[in-house]
């Protein structure tokens, strides 16, 4: 080898070397070291897997909570369900003997619930919605679960059944998650403001909505008319009158796909009897109500809770809100 | 030049037998202090490749393994007594556990943040994945029993490290070589040139 060939070569494997020692210098670069990354706000908090998991935790807990009896059941029912939820589900196995029906159960239907969207980014509250077929209906329900914080675990805050024909458009992705309305922007009716105005007008004696932001449906019109009966029946011994108030914290919005919201929301619905004086009432034939209170006949007053369990689809830009799923349980009584 | 080349190639070498043909690298330490052990992402997700985590009890109890966003993890530890991993050493292959917080930690178990889970009687592993935002293990007591003397081990697994620490280990030796040969050859050049010194009788 020639004297400038070696040369040549030397500074040829200098030059490698020298960034052989650099590149050990600069080890974590090469190695791929590099700060931990950002969080994407944009997807959703759980994989599709666990929130399967969740899903098949959740139901097969309410299936025990409803199937079951004394602390066995309540464990069951508390760790399927929370909030109105929860106290939908205690009110429900305690008054079954009187209302067989368990049609809006979700315990019912425990098998093969259905994801339809998880929310997005890593802020709280989290939601699930979810579907299940009943056994004993045609009709899917339509269920929220809710996560307020990080330490607390996914439980069942509403669970409505999906009036006939009614349908709920597509979410995002469920790796993306879809986002919570918080205020109604983008929105042609603010879900909060739409709750207060259907609870308005389910209201006896009957006020008039202006302008409702609902359509009108064939659910409220039988409340109405209910009411309306049960006015006329105790026509003669007591005065009735309802009144319908959106429980505080139980609204949630889920933006869709296209832009239109899934709004989930608890309304409790007081009815309340002043008894004429000198009159006494008996309440035997409402089973619920003396399983409740105890009571079969009163002489001064009386009032039952109902929870209505409502989800509406709110339109993006303008037009009417309407009802795709609701339920109701009667959930508390007094009497005197 | 001879020096930079053989550090290198000595470097390159003990780098290479560290890793093994597998490329692993294994950090343990071990957490004698009451309270869960925390990973955070700032060692979790400094790579780009998975990195399998392993909890080892003295005491044989059970051991209750996670992982989950940063941010939820926070949330559940609060302000609980945990040590955290802060850093690893790579000669040393160990890692630095830094105390911190106080009070007993609340039943976390529960939670729904957790994306991985293992659990195990003595010992738990789980591997964590890239790629999900900053994540953070969680190892805390699978019983009711508190945790502490819990071994720790970290491992990272890249065939290619391996082979680009042998890559740097003949760079080194080429360069050490050649460098090593231009000295030789030029001696006896400086020498001819020298001229010849007074001859000294006797």
């Amino acid at each position: 080898m020639s004297r400038s060939v070696r040369a040549i070569a030397l500074w040829v494997v200098s030059i490698v070397g020298g960034a052989s020692i650099a590149g050990c210098a600069a080890a974590p670069a090469i190695l791929g070291i590099h700060e931990p990354p950002k969080a994407n706000a944009a997807s959703a908090p759980l994989t599709v897997d666990q929130a399967r998991s969740i899903l098949t935790r959740e139901f097969t807990a309410a299936q025990q909570g409803e199937t079951t009896t004394g602390a066995a059941a309540l464990a069951a029912q508390r760790t399927a369900y929370t909030g109105e939820g929860l106290r939908a589900a205690n009110a429900r196995v305690k008054l079954a003997k009187v209302q067989p029906s368990l049609a809006d159960s979700p315990a019912l239907a425990p098998q093969q619930p259905r994801l339809l969207a998880l929310s997005r980014g890593f802020g709280f509250p989290r939601v699930i919605v979810a579907q299940t077929l009943s056994s004993k209906s045609p009709l899917p329900i339509l269920h929220l679960l809710t996560s307020p914080d990080a330490a607390t675990p996914y439980r069942i805050s509403a669970s409505a059944t999906m009036l006939l024909a009614s349908s709920v458009k597509p979410f995002d992705v469920l790796t993306k998650g879809s986002p919570l309305v918080t205020d109604g922007a983008g929105l042609a009716v603010a879900p909060i403001a739409l709750l207060n105005a259907y609870a308005a007008g389910m209201a006896f004696p009957a006020k008039a909505v202006t302008n409702p932001p609902f359509a009108a449906d064939t659910k409220a019109a039988e409340v109405r008319a209910g009411a309306a009966q049960v006015a006329q029946a105790v026509a003669s011994q007591a005065g009735f009158s309802r009144v319908n108030k959106v429980v505080a914290n139980t609204v949630y919005a889920v933006r869709q796909a296209g832009g239109d919201a899934l709004v989930f929301g608890v309304i409790e619905r007081t009815d309340s009897f002043a008894v004429k004086a000198d009159q006494a009432v008996s309440t035997a034939s409402n089973k619920a109500f003396v399983l409740l209170t105890g009571k079969k006949q009163v002489t001064r007053s009386a009032s039952i809770s109902t929870l209505e369990f409502v989800v509406f689809a709110v339109p993006r830009s303008s037009g009417q809100a309407t009802l795709v799923a609701a339920s109701e349980q009667v959930v508390a009584g007094s009497g005197s | 030049m001879a020096v930079l080349g053989v550090a290198l190639a000595v470097f390159g070498a003990w780098t290479a037998v560290k890793l093994g043909p597998s490329g692993d690298a294994h950090f343990t330490a071990t957490s004698t202090a009451t309270g869960a052990i925390v990973v955070g992402p700032e060692v979790l997700n400094s790579l780009n490749v998975p990195v399998r985590v392993t909890a080892t009890r003295g005491d044989g109890g059970a051991v209750w393994l996670a992982a989950a966003p940063s941010t939820d993890a926070r949330a559940v530890l609060a302000t609980s007594a945990v040590s955290t991993v802060k850093g690893v050493h790579f000669g040393a292959g160990t890692l630095d556990l830094r105390a911190s917080g106080a009070g007993d930690l609340p039943d976390i178990t529960t939670a729904d943040v957790w994306r991985l889970l293992a659990k195990g009687a003595g010992s738990a592993e789980l591997v964590v994945g890239q790629g999900r935002g900053p994540e953070t293990a969680v190892v805390t007591s699978g019983d009711a029993t508190a945790l502490k003397d819990v071994t720790m081990t970290l491992t990272w697994a890249d065939r290619s490290w391996f082979f680009e620490a042998l890559a740097a280990a003949v760079i080194g030796a080429i360069i050490a070589a050649f460098a090593l040969g231009d000295l030789r050859q030029s001696r006896p050049r400086q020498v001819s040139a020298m001229r010849p010194g007074p001859r000294h009788g006797r």
